[in-house]
């Protein structure tokens, strides 16, 4: 155990500002998370140089997974690659995050040392440098063992123009891998469901999906369909344009495990978060180059899976069968607490 | 689903004189129908008609409401299917309306996904009476059956709303105006049962029918025996689901068989259906909760058994109405705050519309003349 000795599990007292508390950030978080631009003793840090050739783009997050750890990662990568995906999805790299970490009473060190090496580790991934952060202890039962949040800063080009109101009837819908596995991951890992597969969440940095379509022409939108998954975003698309978005099921790709949970538990896949994937909105014309640009990163499963159509603001499934239905804003989301 | 695709290519090439009715019987076609957009995809004198296959909407509402009162005696744990946790009952609105509710008051209530889950509640709790409320069809009663032969621990006893799918279809077609023209018969149902079962349907009342399994090529499959029957004048009982044999699993029949006498059932909304029921046999009388328990019925209740007001759940299950027809559809009645069961389970029509994206009440159609949803 790295942390000297007091206890193998979060105490009050590591939350106290004492002894216990500067050693768990000395053991535990600062040799995880260490790079040039951390200073664990500073109250305020100065960022190396915010005068890139850029703007500068801003983001936070929070994260409550449960479980904590599930297979293909831990609420510690995924609030890394949460807060890089949501700058790199609006067009920036992202530099720095900050990270608030709340532990409840109870947890154990071991287990905290392995998210925050999860923090670390993606971090390092990423490409983005941890500068500031803060440990809070909440007592027993008044947290789900940890909770994160994050504040992630990057640079995006001048003159990158992304954006739900650049997007016109005829534009293509992009996704760039199997939707669903990071809902399905977490669904699993729930010992409630009595259910276990060997399927791992998709959670991973999007930056470089999202750079390979940042270099197309063409390119009008990009999100990474996290809670509420693919449905969510045409939602989001619909109402923003007043369009038709139009998906066609039998183009979306789910890997059978997923296809075989939701079969068994009534749930639609379009509507599974992802954690590592990015829906985008591309020109007609330039969609087939954008695919192949994916599956050129090794993305085989990337596909063009609808499109934009004038009409009525609503999402419409087209069936594998050749008939439609209406795919409806989620209403009760089936998995609380998947980030 | 590229054999569906032919065969939807051929049902639409049919010269149907007119509207055909199309009742199918099960929850599970139902969903299938509306997630692949079934309807969508044939023509308009084509009308399926969702039947009265949830057993969580005819579970009769005294029995609901004895397994609520059960739940609130501190003593007992009440097992019951998830489905049916937020079935309203009609009583006050100050009283505890559900299961859910009477979770919430306190009461031991344990949403089970298998009949085996209530065997392991019970030796988890053997100082405490268990009860599960044993809701559903054959496909449910059979598993049911297996248990109570593999021996039930001495504190678990039964709520049995068993059901037997065929005799509501019967019934139907024996009333003046059965609504439908042709029938796709329950496949799980017939897998356990045997097909034969429905041979009845052509037999007697002259109308095409086809057992359908679960899956969109199935259905569609059925559809397409079931039209060309009648444009070829026939009536017979096709198989479209190679997992239904002849005769049944005859090991499940046989278990059914030893422990349940069949009686006539009520189903909500309906009324009673002769030779419908599953009781547990004389010799499980220790097992029966309603003999155990018979203090927690209450019939002389106000309004025991009735629908609540504006609910047209009935109509819906018998096919007489489409879900979007019933007056509180959408208004006030949602799966976040359902009025009637259909709106609660997986398996009922109004659910199940409801989650493939129908959200507008529309005109009742006449009683002859389904439409198609838009």
């Amino acid at each position: 155990m790295a942390t000297t000795s007091d206890s193998s599990f979060i105490t009050m007292a590591h939350g106290n500002g004492g002894r216990l508390m500067r050693e768990l950030i000395e053991h535990v978080f600062a040799p995880a998370l260490g790079n040039p631009d951390l200073d664990t003793n500073a109250d305020a840090v100065r960022l190396p140089d915010l005068s890139g050739d850029g703007e500068w783009l801003i983001t936070t997050d929070g994260f409550t997974v449960d479980p904590l750890e599930f297979p293909g990662g831990n609420i510690g990568s995924l609030a890394i690659h949460g807060t890089v995906n949501d700058l790199a999805v609006s067009g920036a790299t992202p530099c720095y995050v900050t990270l608030n970490a709340f532990i409840e009473e109870g947890l154990a060190l071991s287990i905290l040392e392995r998210l925050v090496r999860g923090i670390g580790e993606a971090s390092r991934e990423s490409g983005v440098r941890i500068v500031a952060g803060d440990t809070k202890v909440v007592g027993r039962g008044q947290g789900g063992g940890l909770y994160l949040a994050t504040t992630g800063v990057g640079l995006r080009p001048h003159g990158l123009q992304l954006g739900l109101d650049r997007i016109r009837a005829g534009d293509r819908i992009l996704v760039s891998g199997p939707v669903g596995d990071h809902g399905t991951a977490v669904l699993l890992a729930r010992e409630q469901f009595g259910l276990s597969g060997d399927l791992q969440s998709d959670a991973t940095s999007v930056l470089p999906i999202a750079q390979a379509l940042i270099k197309g022409p063409g390119l009008r939108f990009m999100r990474d369909p996290t809670r509420g998954g693919i449905a969510t975003v045409a939602h989001e698309i619909a109402r923003t344009t007043g369009h038709t978005v139009r998906l066609q099921a039998a183009r979306i790709p789910v890997r059978p495990p997923v296809r075989a949970v939701c079969d068994m538990l009534g749930y639609d896949p379009c509507y599974l978060a992802c954690e590592g994937r990015i829906a985008a909105v591309v020109s007609p014309e330039s969609a087939t180059a954008a695919l192949a640009s994916l599956r050129s990163l090794g993305h085989r499963h990337a596909a063009i899976i609808g499109e934009i159509a004038a009409g009525r603001p609503g999402v419409v499934l087209e069936t594998a069968l050749g008939g439609e239905r209406i795919l409806e804003e989620l209403e009760d989301d089936p998995l609380p607490r998947i980030c | 689903m590229s054999v569906a695709r032919d065969q939807l290519a051929a049902i639409r090439a049919l010269p149907l004189s007119g509207p055909v009715r199309i009742m199918n019987v099960c929850g599970g076609h139902e969903r299938t129908i509306s997630m692949a957009g079934l309807r969508t995809a044939l023509p308009n004198d084509i009308r399926l008609i969702p039947g009265p296959g949830c057993p969580v909407c005819i579970c009769p509402e005294e029995d609901i409401y004895q397994a609520i009162r059960l739940a609130l005696d501190e003593r007992v744990v009440l097992a019951s299917f998830g489905d049916m946790l937020r079935v309203p009952v009609n009583v006050p609105r100050s009283a505890v309306r559900s299961l859910d509710q009477a979770r919430a008051a306190g009461g031991e209530v344990r949403p089970i996904a298998s009949p085996r889950d209530a065997v392991r509640i019970a030796r988890e709790h053997p100082g405490r009476p268990v009860v599960f409320h044993a809701v559903g069809f054959e496909t449910t009663l059979g598993p049911i059956a297996a248990m109570i032969e593999e021996g039930l621990p001495d504190n678990l006893s039964l709520l049995v709303s068993g059901r037997l799918t065929w005799p509501a279809v019967a019934m139907l077609l024996e009333s003046e105006q059965p609504g439908f023209d042709a029938l796709i018969a329950p496949g799980h149902v017939s897998t356990l049962m045997g097909p034969e079962e429905w041979t009845f349907v052509p037999e007697h009342h002259g109308l095409p029918t086809a057992v359908a399994g679960f899956t969109p090529e199935s259905i569609v499959a059925a559809t397409l025996s079931v039209l060309t029957q009648r444009l070829e004048g026939r009536a017979v009982l096709d198989n479209c689901y190679s997992a239904a044999r002849p005769g049944g699993n005859t090991v499940a029949r046989a278990a059914l068989e030893r422990c349940f006498d069949i009686v006539p059932a009520i189903w909500r909304g309906i009324g009673s259906i002769p030779g419908s029921g599953f009781a547990l046999k004389p010799h499980l009388a220790a097992h029966d909760a309603r003999r155990r328990f018979p203090g927690y019925a209450d019939e002389a209740r106000r309004n025991a058994g009735a629908m609540p007001p504006g609910c047209d759940c009935a109509r819906v299950v018998l096919g007489k109405i489409l879900p979007p027809e019933c007056r509180i559809y959408g208004s006030p009645c949602t799966p976040r705050t359902p009025v009637g069961p259909c709106m609660v389970s997986d398996e009922g029509a109004c659910r199940i519309w409801w989650s493939s994206g129908i959200r507008e009440r529309s005109a009742e159609r006449r009683a002859d003349a389904p439409a198609a949803p838009a």
